[in-house]
């Protein structure tokens, strides 16, 4: 079943991609994108890897999670309750079949498509600094995310309220509990990573408006969509997407300062810079030119 | 916890009293006399007022869907009676162990695993378990009046033993050092085009997961567990880690079976016989463990003297276990008569004493290791905190039907039929395993877990489905609904080692606080029985039955709405004060 899921997920986001790149990337992009594509994959390279070491870290760490929370057990669940009150409840008040349809495709497959098609159509311009830009806001949102999921604890709407909330995605299309599972714990909803993400690629779209206006226009709606789903689901607290949306914020702005500040590339080229730090010149023995 | 002293919020104004004073004594310094400043003394040592403010530790609705709604329903009405609450939400794991093993709370809502005999209530209310951690006396309720009749009851038999628990149960009742709510009825959905011959009545019993019919060529039985702790821990004796686990009764023997009637029939035991009060057993030859040792009669006895003290002495503190504690206690000693033959010496009546052969039986060779205290480097653990109490024990190794074979956490515990097992013998006529592989996949949600077998990737929800489903459940050619009135009993425990739940009036006056019949009705569906007493029906005395509303502790109000002037009036009738609409005491 989860395998079915899957294929399903990968199938409908590819199409999604296809699309956006033809409507908003256009042709010219890609015969170029063919010639450099080389050159673009060695720039990105480095942050690829922190990344993907970080969401392998990250899945691992996951498990172990809940035991350093509940070793912490710092819990703000009936805080966040008490802050809000009802406003979940009264969204979940406006819920017909339609909507619930729409916010369950947005919460699974516009999520992914948010995340993967600016990947996507940043590779495809030359100047590679957007996407190394994206590249570290994830990798700030999954590091900065987990270190908030350890320390607190926090239960969502429908964890709470069951006979008022309802878990509308799980009851609605319980084909999605066997994916949402593998990655989601329930005592880690502060702040909501669905929403720091989205928020971080409208922004990081933001930046790049003179390119991409399309996306732009795109971006903001679709990142609006995933932080009310995630309300409207029941999954999240108003306030966990508020947290979401400053953490976005806070991996995009930190990105844009951290990117290019260090280079591994230089530090070879440049034998000043790499005797500069400690072992550097041993290290420069083993992989430097002469 | 709320309870506990907090630091004064007033001591500002009685310092500014206090200075006004030496102010005044200033200007009329020759006024001032001895007796003045006693009367001062007197005004300004008294603690002060507060709100009584308590907490209802539960868990959230991912742990258990229906306590955290009747948590929320007492909290609400323990509002409305000017008291203030909150509700702590803890995972499955950490809610059993804040109320059974550090007995950190004031009220609980929660799920008991409850049990066919009233002797359950023997260790889970007599006072001399009010400090040990498990099951056992959770509420560290004390009361002489009671553990008398928690004795009589279980050295009696027959007619003087139902008269014994009539009044036990009525004293309790009287009492309410926790508050029965209801007994719902497990609802399951099995598919029956792969396996059929489902027994409803015994499927949270080893029994219902034997001698299950094939139909064709199926021998993989797939299931459903809403619950993750059986891919994290097969621990048969750990407290936050065991429920009712069928699939733990499959992994491991015990003398006898009981049967959904409540009979028990032999099993590890060929039979057994009572020679005064020693009950003569005599054990299955040529049975092995999974791991190939020979199961003797010197395992039993370990056992029962490993569960009495699980660090066998070793310990300064024993280390009971904190689950089969009542049926341990009833063991005086045990003695090897041969490699198959034992007596055992027992303290209790017949009736009680059959509880003792329900025991799961564990290896000496694998057990005896684990009577050490567990240690982890850098930290102290509490004294008689065994090895064997925290172990996650996997791979298990026990004589059962079936034995381990796979596990991933949070994804799917995989049982092998143990080929050895004696019931698979031909001159042995019990039910065996009729299916080479046992699949329990974790699945934490009532709709998928439906949903898995409405695609045909799931034969059975293992674990009942949750009340809020119930509409939705259709049958068809292949699929049928099973329903079977549970064992357990949803309850709300107060700790009456401190106030205010130490006073029995207050917790008779918090039961009736809580509407069942109405709770029974909206959070259950109507698929339970509201309980004035948490015994099996045919244990239930007339003077206790649930008859629309409690017979002792009635609710204050109708369909859920609180009277809240008779609850108030029945707290000031307790002892308590108002101030405004606050219910104050001393802090």
């Amino acid at each position: 079943m989860l395998v079915e899921v899957l294929t399903r997920l990968a199938l409908i986001v590819a199409v999604m991609v296809v699309l956006g790149v033809g409507v908003f990337a256009g042709r010219q992009r890609l015969v170029r994108t063919v010639r450099e594509w080389p050159g673009r994959v060695k720039a990105i390279a480095p942050i690829t890897i922190v990344l993907v070491s970080v969401l392998l870290f990250n899945s691992v760490a996951r498990q172990a999670v809940p035991e350093l929370s509940w070793l912490i057990r710092k819990d703000i669940t009936w805080a966040i309750y008490e802050t809000e009150g009802d406003l979940i409840l009264w969204l979940q008040a406006q819920a017909t079949p339609e909507v619930t349809a729409y916010f369950s495709f947005i919460y699974i497959y516009g999520y992914v498509f948010a995340l993967i098609f600016p990947v996507v159509i940043y590779f495809l311009l030359p100047n590679t600094r957007p996407l190394r830009e994206l590249f570290t806001a994830y990798t700030l949102n999954y590091t900065l995310g987990l270190a908030c999921y350890v320390v607190i604890i926090a239960y969502g709407p429908r964890n709470l309220e069951p006979e008022l909330i309802q878990a509308l995605l799980y009851d609605t299309y319980p084909q999605y509990q066997h994916l949402t599972r593998q990655v989601n714990r329930n005592t880690n909803v502060f702040p909501s990573l669905h929403t720091s993400l989205a928020a971080t690629v409208a922004f990081q779209a933001y930046r790049t408006r003179k390119v991409y206006f399309g996306w732009y226009l795109l971006s903001i709606p679709l990142a609006l969509s995933v932080a009310l789903s995630t309300m409207y689901l029941g999954i999240h607290w108003a306030i966990d997407v508020l947290a979401g949306i400053v953490l976005g914020w806070i991996a995009v702005v930190l990105a844009a300062r951290l990117v290019g500040r260090w280079s591994i590339y230089e530090a070879f080229d440049d034998a000043g810079g790499l005797e500069a730090m400690p072992g550097g010149r041993r290290l420069r023995s083993l992989f430097g030119r002469q | 916890m709320a309870t506990k002293k907090r630091p004064r919020e007033n001591a500002g104004d009685s310092m500014s009293g206090r200075r006004a004073f030496l102010a005044s004594a200033g200007v009329g310094l020759s006024a001032a006399t001895a007796g003045c400043l006693r009367e001062f003394r007197s005004a300004v040592n008294r603690t002060h007022l507060e709100q009584l403010s308590v907490s209802i530790t539960t868990q959230p609705a991912d742990g258990d869907r229906q306590a955290i709604q009747i948590a929320r329903r007492l909290a609400d009405n323990l509002e409305a009676v000017g008291i203030d609450v909150s509700v702590p939400l803890r995972s499955r794991e950490e809610f059993l162990r804040d109320i059974l093993i550090n007995h950190d709370f004031d009220i609980y809502v929660g799920r008991h695993p409850g049990a066919s005999d009233p002797d359950f209530l023997y260790e889970t209310l007599h006072s001399r378990y009010g400090e040990e951690a498990g099951w056992q006396n959770p509420f560290g309720y004390a009361n002489t009046a009671v553990d008398d009749l928690l004795e009589t009851q279980r050295t009696a038999d027959g007619d003087e033993r139902q008269e014994a628990v009539d009044g036990l149960l009525e004293a309790v009742a009287a009492e309410q050092p926790f508050v029965p709510i209801c007994r719902p009825t497990d609802v399951r959905l099995v598919r029956t085009d792969r396996f059929d011959g489902w027994r409803a009545d015994s499927l949270s019993t080893r029994l219902g997961y034997l001698d299950v019919e094939r139909v064709g060529e199926a021998n993989r039985l797939r299931g459903t567990v809403i619950d993750a702790r059986v891919s994290k821990n097969l621990n048969p004796i750990s407290a936050e880690y065991r429920g009712k686990d069928p699939l733990l009764d499959l992994l491991y023997d015990s003398l006898a079976t009981r049967e959904h009637d409540g009979t028990l029939i032999p099993w590890l035991a060929t039979d057994w016989d009572w020679d005064g009060d020693d009950l003569l057993v005599s054990l299955r030859r040529g049975h092995t463990f999974h791991d190939g040792e020979p199961v003797t009669a010197d395992d039993v006895a370990f056992t029962y003297r490993f569960l009495e003290d699980t660090s066998l002495g070793s310990s300064d503190v024993p280390a009971p276990t904190p689950r089969y504690r009542g049926a341990v206690a009833a063991v005086d000693s045990v003695d090897v008569e041969g490699d198959h033959e034992l007596r055992i010496r027992l303290n209790t009546g017949e009736a009680v004493a059959q509880r003792v052969l329900t025991v799961p039986i564990l290896p000496r060779h694998r057990w005896e290791p684990r009577a050490e205290q567990a240690t982890v480097r850098g930290v102290r653990i509490a004294k008689g905190t065994t090895e064997a109490l925290i172990t996650d024990n996997v791979p298990p190794v026990g004589s059962g039907p079936f034995e381990f074979g796979d596990r991933a956490e949070r994804e799917h515990l995989t049982l092998e039929r143990f080929p050895d097992h004696f019931t698979a013998r031909d001159d042995v006529s019990l039910p065996a395993a009729s299916v080479d592989r046992l699949r329990a996949q974790i699945d934490p949600r009532s709709p998928s877990a439906i949903s898995l077998i409405e695609t045909g990737d799931s034969d059975i929800t293992i674990s009942p489905l949750e009340a809020y489903v119930y509409d939705d459940l259709e049958e068809s050619e292949v699929k049928r609904v099973l329903e079977t009135p549970s064992e357990t009993f949803y309850h709300v425990g107060f700790n009456t080692r401190s106030a205010p739940f130490a006073n029995p009036y207050v917790r008779r006056a918090v039961a009736r606080l809580i509407d069942k019949a109405w709770l029974v009705e909206t959070v259950f569906e109507g698929v339970a029985e509201p309980l004035a007493t948490p015994v099996p029906d045919e244990w239930i005395p007339d003077s206790l039955a649930f008859d629309g509303v409690d017979p002792g502790v009635p609710f204050f109000g109708d369909d859920g709405d609180l009277d809240v002037s008779d609850a108030r009036a029945a707290f000031e009738s307790a002892g308590y004060r108002y101030d405004g609409d606050k219910l104050v005491v001393r802090e």
